[in-house]
C-alpha cells in the first residue's frame, strides 16, 4: 500500500534546461541598450543639446563617434538621451495597458456572461480602428508631449492585452483546481488573484515583453509625426524625423537612431520568444507519450 | 451561409456605429476648445462665441452627435473647417489613391509572405528556415518610417531610379504613375511581410506535426500530396485571419508612409487634418478607415468559412 | 510477416539521451495477432512508429532491423518504404479525433491511398470508399463518405480510419491503442469488427494496448513491455493466466475484476526507472518483491516452458502470487440502517448550447440545442457508503456529481447534505455544506494549482474554515499527508515534482482537510496506470473504513466500481436507469442498458471458448 511511495522517492526536479540561445542574446542586447540609456547623463561624451554652427554635419570620426547633426550636436549623446525617452515611453505605455487590460481580461474570462460580452464588444470597437489612427485621434486635440503619447499608446493596446488575458483566464478557469477552490467557498476575489493570476502571469509576461516593442514602434511613429516628444529634447522617432531632410547629405543622423531602435526591438523580441520557449508548457510535453 | 453573412453585416453596422460614437466622443470630450484651436489662443471672445454657435458647439453633446451622424448618413460629410471644401469628394479621391497603394502592397505581402512561410516550414531547422527566421526578426523590428528612409536613401538618393516623393495621376502616363507608386509600396511590403510569413511558418510547422499529417504519411502518400492536400489547406486557415489583420495594419501604415512620400491619400489627409485641427475631416476619414477595415474582416470571415467545413455546414450525419 | 530483431531506439531530449526501446525482438506470423502490452512510458507506441518507418526526427535507431515479409525496411530507400506503407501496411492510431484531416471528406480520405498505390481515379476511389465504409459496419455509407470528420462520432471515425487503412488490402495492420479513446460499448463493437476482418481477410495484426481485457479478446500472442524491454512473451492464454515475470504478475493482480470481490487490490510500488540512465541490472528490480541478488545483473530473455521471460528467478517464483495487502481497518458496521448523508430528489439540470441566430426567410430563429445531463435524478447515499456511478461519456455523471455539490446550480429538485437543505440556498450560505462535502478530481495535473506547494495546498482549506491555529497547521498538514501515506517532507514539493499517483494522493488529502463526511470522487483513477490505480483505490477503501466517509464514486471503469462500491447506479443520457446493491446489479442486471454495458466490458480472466483447460483464474 504505502509502498508506492516509500521505496523510490525519486527527487524529480524538472530537468535542468539551459537558457535558450534567443533568451541569452535578447538579454544581452536589451540589457546593454537599457543600461547605456539609463547611464546616458553620465556617460554621454558631449552635451546633448549644445548648438554649435562650427560642428554641423560632421561625419562619424574620433571626436564625434556617430557624427553631428544639423545644429552641430553630437549624435551619440542625443542617441543615448533619446533612448531614455523611447524606452520610458514603451514601458509606460505597456504598464498602462497592463494595468487596465489585465483586470478587464480576468473579469471577462472568469465571470463570462454579460461582463464578458460587454468588455469584449468594447474591445472590438477599439480594435476596429488601426492602432496608429486611434493614437492619432487621441492625440489630435491636445498639445503633444511624450507622456501623453505613452498614455495614448497604452490606451490603444488595452483591448489586445484584455483579449490575451481573457483567453489565458478561460483556459485556467476550466482547470479543476478552480473547481476545488469553489468547492471550499473561496471568494471570486481569492480565485481571481490567488489561483488564476499566479498561473496567468508567465504567458502575460511574454506577451507584455512583445507588447513593449509594439509600443516603442508605435510611439516612435507618433513622435515621427510630431505627436510625441517636443524639440529640443527628442526620442528616436523624432530624431529620425528631424534627420529626414538631410538624408542624402548626412545619412548617419537618421541611421544611428534607426539602427538603435532595431537592435532594441530585436533584443526584446528575442527575449520574449526565449521566455516563451522556457515557460510554454506545451513545448515541454511536445515529445509526450511514446 | 446567407444567415452567416447577414449576422456579420449586422455586427459590422453595430461596430461602425460604436466607432462613430467613439470618434465623436474622443474629439468632443478631450480638454480642448475647438474654437480656440481654430482661431488661435488669442482670439477675441465674441468671435469664439460666434464660431461656437456656428459649429453648434453650445448644444448638448448627444445633439451634436445626432446632427453629425444623420448628416453623415445622408451622404453629406460636411465641410472641412480648414479648406472650406466639402469633405465627400476630397475623401473619395484620397481613398481611391490609398486603396491603390494598399491593394498593391497587400497582394505582394500575401504572395511573398505566405510563400516564404511555407518554404521555411518545409525546410524546418535547415539553413533556409534560419535565414527566413532571422529576416523576419529584422522585418518586425524595423519601423515603417525607417524602412521609408532606407528606401529613399537607396532608390532615390543613391541609385536615382525612383522619385523620392509625390504622386502623378495615371493620365500623366502609366510609367510615371507607376514610378511614384513603387517606393511607398516597397516600404509597406518590407514593413509588413514579416508578420505574415512568421505566422504562416508557425502554423504550417504545427500542422505538419499534427496526427492527421502523420496518418497521411502512414498511408504512404507521396510527399507533395501530404503537403499540398493535407497540410496546406489547414495551415492557411489562421493565415487568412492574419492577412485581414494585416490589411488593417496596412491602413495604419499608410499614415506614416504617405506622409513621408508626400503621397496624397487617406493617411496624409488624416495627418494633415490633425496638424490643422480640422476635426470634421478627421472624424470622417477615421470612420472610412474603420469601414474599410471591417469590410476586409468580413471578406476574411467569408473565406475562412469557405475553407473550413466546420463552419460551412451546420448539419450532422450519424 | 513482421519481424523486428534487436531493435534499439533512442530519443534526444533536453535532459539527455533516452533509450525508449532496448533490443526489442518480436515477430508476428502471417494471419496471427500479436499484442504489445505495457503501461505509459513503456515504449509501445515507438514500436508502431518504428515498424512503419515513421519515427520523429529526434528519434534515432541505434541498432537492429525491422523486416516486413523478408524485406529489411532499414535497407530500403525512402521511396520504397513509402510504397510499402500505403500498399501492404496499414496503421490505425489511438485518437480518432485528430487523425482525420478536418477539411477533407471522409470518403476522399478513405479512398485516398487507392489513387496513389492502385492507380484508381478519384471517382473510383470514392466509390470504393463507400464500399469499404459499408464493410466496416457504417449504416449509411454514402452520406458518411460525403461528411466531414467533425460530423461523426468517435466510434464512427474509428471505423472510417480502419476502412482507410484497409483500402489498399494490406497484409499487416498495426493498431496503436485503437479503442482507448472510446466508450466500452463502442470498444466492444470495434473489437468485434477487427475479429471479423481478420477472419475474412486473413490479416496479420500488431495490436498495441494497455488494456489486458481487450488484449485477451484479440491476441494470439502477447509481448509485455516494461521500460523499453520485452519482459515476457508467449501465447495469450499463458501470459495472461499464468504470468511468470514478476511485473506481469503484478500488472495482472492489480486489475480489479468484476465478480470476484476482494477487500484490497494488489499494487506495484514505485515507478518506472529513468530511461535516460537505466539501471544496469534488472529494470524492474526496484519495484519487485521477489528481487534477489541475481537481479543486480542484466537480465536476458530466456525460454521457459514455451515462452520468453526476462527474469532469472522466473521458475523460483512461478507459483508464488503477487502479494496483496490486508485491509487496515475492520469494515464499518452494515450501512443499510443508517440515515442518508446525501439525499437527492428529482434533480434536473439543462444546458442550452449554441446560442446563434439564423435567418429563416425574414424571421430570426435562435439555434438552441437543449442538453439534459441531469434528468429527474433521485438517490440516497448513506453514511460510510460507497455509491458507484457508472455510465459512458456524455451520460451526465460528472455534471450530476458537481450539481450535488452546487458547483453547478440545478434547475429544480432537492439536495440535502447532512441535515441541511442546500438546493435553494445562495452560494454564500453554503459554507457549512462545503465543509461537509468535498470533491476529488480526475486529472491530478489539473486539480492541483501548479504554483503552490503541497503544504500550501493542504493548509488553505484548513485556514479557510478555521480548523486549526497557525501553530498547529504544520502538524495538521503532516497528519493529512500521513493519512494518504505520503512522507511529511512532501509538504515542500510542488505538483510537478511528484508522480501522477502521488499528486492524486495530495488531491485526496486536500479533500480530507475539511474533515468531510461525503466526497464526490470524479473518475479519480482514470488518468492513472493500472498498477498505480490499484494503490489509490486501496487508499480510498482504507479511508472509508477508518473515517466512515461516504463516496459518490464516478467512473467509466466498471471493474473499479465493482471492486469498491456497496451500491451501484447506472446512468444513461442523464437518467438513472438502474440503482441497487452492487452484487445485484453486477450479477442480475435488469435494465437492458446495464446488461449491454456489463457484457461489453472486456474481462481479462474470461476464457475464450477455444482455449483448453488451465488453472483457475487469478483471484
Amino acid at each position: 500500500m504505502s509502498a508506492e511511495v516509500s521505496t523510490t522517492v525519486v527527487d524529480e526536479k524538472p530537468p535542468a534546461r539551459g537558457w535558450p540561445l534567443q533568451l541569452k542574446i535578447g538579454l544581452l542586447l536589451t540589457g546593454t541598450i537599457v543600461l547605456l540609456s539609463l547611464l546616458a547623463p553620465s556617460i554621454a561624451p558631449h552635451p546633448w543639446d549644445t548648438v554649435s554652427m562650427r560642428t554641423r554635419f560632421l561625419p562619424p570620426g574620433p571626436t564625434y563617434w556617430l557624427g553631428t547633426d544639423e545644429y552641430g550636436r553630437d549624435v551619440l549623446s542625443r542617441l543615448l538621451m533619446g533612448g531614455r525617452l523611447s524606452i520610458a515611453m514603451g514601458l509606460g505605455a505597456t504598464i498602462v495597458s497592463l494595468l487596465v487590460g489585465v483586470p478587464m481580461g480576468l473579469a471577462a474570462g472568469y465571470f463570462r456572461g454579460w461582463v464578458d460580452e460587454t468588455l469584449m464588444r468594447l474591445a472590438d470597437v477599439l480594435m476596429a480602428v488601426p492602432p496608429i489612427m486611434l493614437g492619432l485621434l487621441v492625440l489630435a486635440v491636445t498639445p503633444p508631449s511624450l507622456w501623453k503619447t505613452a498614455l495614448a499608446v497604452g490606451f490603444v493596446y488595452i483591448p489586445l492585452i484584455a483579449r490575451i488575458t481573457r483567453s489565458v483566464t478561460l483556459t485556467l478557469a476550466n482547470e479543476e483546481f478552480i473547481q476545488a477552490a469553489r468547492a471550499r467557498s473561496e471568494s471570486n476575489w481569492y480565485i481571481l488573484f490567488r489561483e488564476i493570476l499566479p498561473n496567468a502571469w508567465p504567458p502575460l509576461l511574454v506577451e507584455a515583453s512583445l507588447r513593449v516593442t509594439y509600443a516603442i514602434l508605435l510611439g516612435s511613429a507618433l513622435s515621427f509625426l510630431g505627436l510625441g516628444a517636443q524639440p529640443p529634447s527628442s526620442d528616436w522617432g523624432l530624431m529620425i524625423a528631424e534627420a529626414r531632410s538631410f538624408i542624402d547629405r548626412a545619412p548617419w543622423i537618421a541611421l544611428a537612431p534607426g539602427l538603435a531602435m532595431c537592435l532594441l526591438v530585436i533584443g526584446i523580441n528575442l527575449l520574449g520568444d526565449g521566455l516563451r520557449e522556457r515557460l510554454d508548457p506545451r513545448l515541454k510535453t511536445r515529445i509526450g507519450k511514446r | 451561409m446567407t444567415a452567416f453573412i447577414a449576422r456579420r453585416l449586422f455586427f459590422i453596422v453595430l461596430v461602425l456605429v460604436a466607432v462613430s460614437m467613439l470618434v465623436f466622443g474622443i474629439t468632443a470630450l478631450l480638454p480642448a476648445n475647438v474654437a480656440y484651436l481654430i482661431l488661435g489662443p488669442f482670439a477675441p471672445p465674441d468671435q469664439v462665441r460666434a464660431l461656437e454657435i456656428k459649429l453648434g458647439l453650445t448644444d448638448p453633446i448627444w445633439q451634436q452627435y445626432l446632427r453629425w451622424a444623420s448628416s453623415f448618413l445622408t451622404g453629406n460629410l460636411g465641410e472641412s473647417t480648414l479648406m472650406n471644401r466639402p469633405i465627400g469628394p476630397m475623401l473619395t479621391e484620397a481613398v481611391g489613391r490609398s486603396l491603390m497603394l494598399t491593394g498593391a502592397s497587400f497582394v505582394l505581402i500575401a504572395v511573398i509572405g505566405v510563400g516564404l512561410g511555407i518554404v521555411a516550414a518545409l525546410r524546418h531547422g535547415k539553413p533556409l528556415d534560419h535565414g527566413v527566421s532571422i529576416g523576419t526578426y529584422l522585418g518586425i523590428a524595423v519601423p515603417e518610417f525607417f524602412w521609408a528612409i532606407i528606401v529613399i536613401l537607396v532608390f532615390a538618393a543613391w541609385l536615382g531610379w525612383l522619385p523620392a516623393s509625390g504622386y502623378e495621376a495615371p493620365s500623366e502616363g502609366l510609367w510615371i504613375w507607376l514610378k511614384h507608386l513603387i517606393a511607398p509600396t516597397i516600404t509597406l511590403v518590407f514593413g509588413h511581410l514579416a508578420h505574415v510569413s512568421r505566422l504562416t511558418r508557425s502554423s504550417m510547422i504545427e500542422v505538419l506535426q499534427s496526427p492527421y499529417v502523420t496518418a497521411a504519411r502512414a498511408k504512404g502518400l507521396p510527399e507533395h500530396v501530404v503537403v499540398l492536400r493535407h497540410a496546406l489547406r489547414n495551415a492557411l486557415l489562421p493565415t487568412i485571419t492574419a492577412l485581414a489583420l494585416d490589411f488593417g495594419r496596412l491602413m495604419g501604415g499608410i499614415v506614416v508612409v504617405e506622409t513621408i512620400f508626400a503621397y496624397p491619400g487617406l493617411g496624409r489627409l488624416i495627418v494633415f487634418s490633425i496638424q490643422n485641427r480640422d476635426l470634421p475631416t478627421l472624424q470622417a476619414a477615421i470612420l472610412v478607415v474603420a469601414a474599410i477595415y471591417a469590410a476586409a474582416n468580413l471578406v476574411a470571415d467569408l473565406l475562412y468559412a469557405r475553407f473550413n467545413p466546420k463552419i460551412r455546414y451546420g448539419r450532422n450525419v450519424s | 510477416m513482421l519481424d523486428i530483431f534487436d531493435l534499439t531506439v533512442r530519443y534526444r531530449t533536453s535532459g539527455g539521451e533516452l533509450e525508449a526501446l532496448s533490443s526489442i525482438s518480436i515477430s508476428a506470423k502471417k494471419g496471427t495477432t500479436l499484442a504489445l502490452v505495457g503501461e505509459s512510458g513503456s515504449g509501445k507506441s515507438t514500436v508502431a512508429l518504428a515498424a512503419m518507418g515513421l519515427l520523429p526526427q529526434e528519434a534515432q535507431i541505434i541498432g537492429g532491423t525491422v523486416r516486413f515479409d523478408g524485406h529489411d525496411l532499414g535497407a530500403m530507400s525512402v521511396e520504397e518504404r513509402r510504397r510499402l506503407r500505403g500498399s501492404r501496411l496499414g496503421l490505425v492510431f489511438q485518437d480518432p479525433f485528430s487523425v482525420l484531416n478536418p477539411s477533407l471528406t471522409i470518403g476522399s480520405q478513405v479512398g485516398e491511398s487507392l489513387i496513389h498505390h492502385r492507380g484508381y481515379t478519384p471517382r473510383e476511389a470514392f466509390e470504393r470508399a463507400i464500399g469499404l465504409l459499408d464493410e466496416v459496419g457504417i449504416l449509411n455509407p454514402k452520406a458518411v463518405a460525403n461528411a466531414y470528420p467533425h460530423e461523426l462520432s468517435g466510434g464512427m471515425r474509428q471505423r472510417a480510419i480502419i476502412a482507410g487503412a484497409l483500402a489498399p488490402e494490406p497484409d499487416l495492420l498495426i493498431l496503436d491503442e485503437p479503442t482507448t479513446a472510446l466508450d466500452v460499448t463502442i470498444e466492444a463493437q470495434i473489437i468485434e469488427l477487427l475479429e471479423q476482418l481478420r477472419a475474412r481477410r486473413g490479416l496479420t495484426m500488431l495490436f498495441i494496448s494497455h488494456n489486458l481485457g481487450v488484449v485477451r479478446r484479440v491476441a494470439d500472442e502477447v509481448a509485455v513491455l516494461y521500460a523499453g524491454q520485452i519482459i515476457e512473451h508467449g501465447a495469450t492464454e499463458d501470459v495472461l493466466h499464468r504470468p511468470m515475470h514478476p511485473y506481469a504478475k503484478g500488472l495482472l493482480a492489480a486489475i480489479p475484476r468484476i465478480g470476484s470481490k476482494q477487500l484490497r487490490l494488489a499494487s506495484i510500488p514505485g515507478r518506472l526507472p529513468d530511461l535516460r540512465k537505466p539501471p544496469s541490472g534488472c529494470r524492474f528490480a526496484e519495484r519487485c518483491p521477489f528481487a534477489s541478488e541475481s537481479s543486480t545483473q542484466p537480465q536476458t530473455m530466456r525460454m521457459v516452458g514455451g515462452r520468453g521471460v526476462r527474469c532469472a528467478n522466473a521458475e523460483l517464483v512461478e507459483s508464488t502470487p503477487w502479494p496483496t495487502p490486508e485491509a487496515t481497518a475492520t469494515q464499518a458496521p452494515p450501512r443499510s440502517e443508517q440515515s442518508p448523508v446525501v439525499s437527492v430528489r428529482a434533480l434536473d439540470k439543462t444546458f442550452r448550447i449554441g446560442g446563434g441566430v439564423t435567418l429563416e426567410g425574414w424571421r430570426l430563429r435562435r439555434n438552441e440545442t437543449l442538453l439534459k445531463p441531469v434528468d429527474d435524478i433521485t438517490l440516497d447515499i448513506r453514511r460510510g457508503e460507497v455509491l458507484g456511478l457508472v455510465g459512458e461519456s456524455g451520460s451526465g455523471k460528472t455534471t450530476l456529481g458537481r450539481t450535488i455539490l452546487r458547483l453547478i446550480d440545478p434547475d429544480s429538485g432537492e439536495i440535502r447534505i447532512g441535515d441541511e437543505l442546500v438546493s435553494g440556498k445562495p452560494q454564500r450560505e453554503l459554507e457549512r455544506m462545503r465543509r461537509t462535502a468535498q470533491i476529488v478530481f480526475q486529472n491530478p495535473d489539473s486539480s492541483l494549482n501548479p504554483r503552490k506547494t503541497v503544504g500550501e495546498l493542504l493548509a488553505r482549506p484548513i485556514r479557510r474554515f478555521g480548523l486549526a491555529t497557525t501553530e498547529r497547521m504544520p502538524t495538521r498538514v503532516r497528519e493529512l499527508l500521513d493519512m494518504v501515506r505520503l512522507p511529511s517532507h512532501y509538504a515542500n514539493r510542488y505538483p510537478h515534482q511528484m508522480s501522477g499517483g502521488e499528486k492524486q494522493r495530495v488531491g485526496i488529502a486536500r479533500a480530507l482537510a475539511t474533515e468531510p463526511r461525503f466526497i464526490v470522487c470524479d473518475e479519480p483513477v482514470s488518468a492513472l496506470d493500472v498498477s498505480v490505480q490499484a494503490a489509490i483505490v486501496n487508499l480510498l477503501a482504507d479511508l472509508r473504513d477508518q473515517l466512515g466517509v461516504a463516496y459518490l464514486f464516478i467512473s467509466h471503469d466498471i471493474g473499479v466500481v465493482a471492486h469498491l462500491s456497496d451500491r451501484i447506479a447506472v446512468m444513461q443520457h442523464g437518467k438513472l436507469v438502474e440503482i441497487g446493491d452492487a452484487d445485484a446489479i453486477l450479477n442480475h442486471p435488469r435494465h437492458p442498458y446495464t446488461i449491454k454495458l456489463l457484457s461489453a466490458v472486456p474481462r481479462v480472466d474470461a476464457r475464450s471458448t477455444s482455449a483448453g483447460s488451465g488453472p483457475p483464474p487469478l483471484q
